[in-house]
């Protein structure tokens, strides 16, 4: 695409795959036309882009597949609105615009050698299953894996054939959960929220890093478990997901107090996190 | 020596200005209030009232193009804006709360991430600075740093005297430019005696002592007693000439249109609504708390600067007379 100084132009990307995850959840497989932007577009786990849907605008979403996968990224997003409702409705082959990558990311690097706790809610996987695979990628670099996984319902579960698949490894332990009276007959994980589902999974806190995604009720409930199962604030990351439009510190939209989420997250302690006024 | 003008000489640059197919935006009569707008003759200038909206829309317009797209042939082209298209531009009689705050948003529009929309038109652009003689009471420019004579933002910068001439000052290259290609309008001398500025009722405040009371009071029952009547009509923002917060969207088919970026305020309810339902400033008071906390504690956090001139708009508009330098003065006291 044409070089530019324009911050708010994107890269245009064809749809290449599109998979339904829930009723009203959907990921695409996303591959820049250009040829060099294919080449040298690279990322970090936990970073987020603008995707645009051409007559609609722009959404944000983190870019849920991992770095170490090339030649395409993916989103799963939710249909709640204008933009996801467009996004929606384009099919295989369509375009779709993508600015970013943006924010900062998970430290991955510094998480080797010690085992990993995911902890995730509802639609709030796809931020975390970027690292995941990331990390499964290089599973030798990192002890113990385990993934708390839940949603309000089994039919709310995001990648069901992944969740399949991480049962089925015996170097990831998968706790998923779904909320009282969301389970099917034949639900093979357990019912319960989040936070209760951790606190009985007890992983250990011992050399852990524990990362958390959820819906700001859940991050709340789940940091006391934690606390409780002994890990500590430096050891928490999670990420904020306010409402954003520029993505580059220039729209004054996603600010929690002098903090810019689209500068100096989306990935957070949960120091970091308790150190900021409560307005997220 | 300094420079002087005489106020026909100052239409008369104008006159030339436009002939040099510049684009000269003065305070102009607009109907029944005076507005920024572009001057065709220098007998457009009026220069005896504040303008009813600021002069940043010249650097950042209250709607712009960023991209247009277009399906061709079935495949879709993003095509960026020509900024060289930009035109060069004179700002011209914008007086110290105007011509100042394009030195405060260009921190915010430069650092990492560069707003070249913004930026290219700053590059193009030279300001005439006026000291400011009709101030009223809303007005509290002292207050915040800035003054009626202040010279911050200026290229050129003028001093109305007593014999309706104007004292220049060319304050940086630009406006040596301005002043050396136009020469014979300007003479040297001394001049006569200033008129007087603006008196300012309120007094200086101490924007340090305010910015820790900032940082110490996110909560505090202050917000709920000043903010809770605001209506989020999000006008203070709109007039304001440091406010830089927008969005963007796009308009047109989508086959064929154009993604453009226009303002937004803080004050609006759904400004960080999430699609969740979940709104981390749920309730007005809120929102008008990050209003006060961005101006005055979260810009100068990040930029070392204070995100308000002083301009008074803000407290002339608000339809509930909510009066941000009351505010001030009264965390000023505390
Ligand atoms: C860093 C980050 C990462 C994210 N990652 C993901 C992700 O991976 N997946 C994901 O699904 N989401 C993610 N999100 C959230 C995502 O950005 C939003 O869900 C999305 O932008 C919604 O866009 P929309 O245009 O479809 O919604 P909008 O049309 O803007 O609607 C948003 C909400 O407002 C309501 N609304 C809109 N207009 C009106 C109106 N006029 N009156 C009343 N209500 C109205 C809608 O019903 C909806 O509830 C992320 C957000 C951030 C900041
Ligand atoms: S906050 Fe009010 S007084 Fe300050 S610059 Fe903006 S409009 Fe003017
Ligand atoms: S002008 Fe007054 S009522 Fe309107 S948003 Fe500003 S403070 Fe609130
Ligand atoms: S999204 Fe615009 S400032 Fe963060």
């Amino acid at each position: 695409m044409c070089k530019s100084d324009n911050i708010y132009l994107p890269n245009l990307a064809t749809i290449e795959a599109i998979v339904d995850e829930t009723p009203d959840v959907r990921t695409l497989r996303l591959v820049f036309q250009d040829e060099q932007v294919r080449e040298n577009f690279s990322f970090r786990a936990g970073q987020f882009a603008e995707y645009s849907s051409f007559g609609f605008g722009e959404s944000t979403f983190c870019i849920a597949s991992a770095p170490t996968r090339k030649g395409y990224i993916e989103c799963c997003f939710r249909s709640v609105g204008r933009v996801t409702e467009s996004l929606r409705r384009l099919e295989v082959g369509d375009t779709v615009g993508v600015r970013g990558p943006y924010g900062n990311s998970f430290p991955i690097e510094e998480f080797y050698g010690k085992s990993l706790v995911f902890i995730a809610g509802g639609i709030a996987l796809p931020p975390l299953r970027t690292v995941i695979w990331n990390c499964l990628d290089l599973r030798d670099k990192f002890k113990d894996i385990t993934i708390v996984y839940g949603a309000r319902s089994e039919a709310d579960l995001v990648y069901k054939h992944e969740l399949k698949e991480w049962q089925e490894r015996d170097d990831v332990r998968l706790v998923k959960c779904v909320d009282p009276g969301g389970a099917g007959p034949d639900f093979d994980g357990k019912v319960g929220f989040v936070p209760t589902v951790l606190e009985e999974a007890a992983p250990s806190a011992e050399n852990t890093i524990a990362l958390v995604c959820g819906p700001p009720i859940m991050i709340k409930f789940t940091l006391p478990v934690l606390e409780r199962l002994g890990f500590t604030d430096d050891n928490i990351y999670t990420t904020l997901e306010n409402r954003m439009k520029c993505g580059v510190g220039k729209c004054g939209r996603c600010n929690v107090g002098n903090v810019y989420v689209c500068k100096d997250g989306p990935v957070f302690t949960a120091r970091q996190v308790k150190a900021m006024s409560q307005e997220f | 020596m300094p420079q002087i003008i005489t106020e026909q000489n100052l239409r008369n640059l104008i006159d030339l200005l436009v002939k040099e197919a510049k684009l000269v935006v003065g305070p102009k009569l607009s109907g029944s209030v005076v507005l920024y707008e572009p001057l065709t003759a220098g007998s457009d200038l009026t220069l005896d009232a504040l303008p009813r909206r600021s002069s940043k829309e010249l650097f950042f317009p209250i709607c712009e193009d960023i991209l247009s797209y277009k399906r061709e042939n079935g495949a879709m082209k993003v095509s960026d804006m020509d900024r060289s298209k930009f035109p060069e531009a004179v700002l011209i009689g914008a007086p110290p709360c105007d011509a100042g705050s394009p030195a405060i948003l260009d921190a915010v529009m430069s650092w990492d991430y560069k707003d070249e929309f913004y930026l290219e038109r700053r590059r193009k652009s030279t300001i005439v600075g006026i000291a400011c003689t009709k101030g009223d009471d809303a007005c509290f420019c002292r207050a915040v740093g800035l003054a009626p004579d202040a010279e911050a933002g200026s290229d050129l910068f003028l001093t109305p005297l007593k014999d309706g001439s104007y004292a220049c000052k060319a304050v940086t290259e630009k406006g040596q430019a301005l002043v050396a290609a136009h020469q014979n309008l300007f003479a040297e001398g001394a001049g006569a005696e200033p008129k007087p500025f603006v008196d300012q009722a309120v007094e200086k405040l101490d924007l340090v002592k305010i910015k820790k009371w900032l940082e110490e009071h996110f909560e505090d029952p202050l917000w709920e007693k000043i903010a809770d009547i605001c209506v989020g009509c999000g006008a203070c923002a709109f007039i304001c000439p440091a406010c830089h917060c927008f969005d963007i969207n796009d308009e047109g088919s989508t086959d064929d249109g154009v993604r453009r970026k226009h303002w937004d305020a803080c004050g609006f309810a759904k400004f960080t609504n999430h699609a969740s339902g979940h709104n981390p400033r749920d309730v007005q008071n809120k929102r008008y708390r990050n209003r006060i906390m961005h101006k005055f504690k979260y810009y100068d956090d990040k930029f070392g600067k204070t995100l308000c001139t002083g301009c008074g708009r803000c407290i002339r508009a608000c339809p509930v007379g909510i009066d941000i330098a009351e505010i001030l003065e009264q965390i000023n006291s505390k």
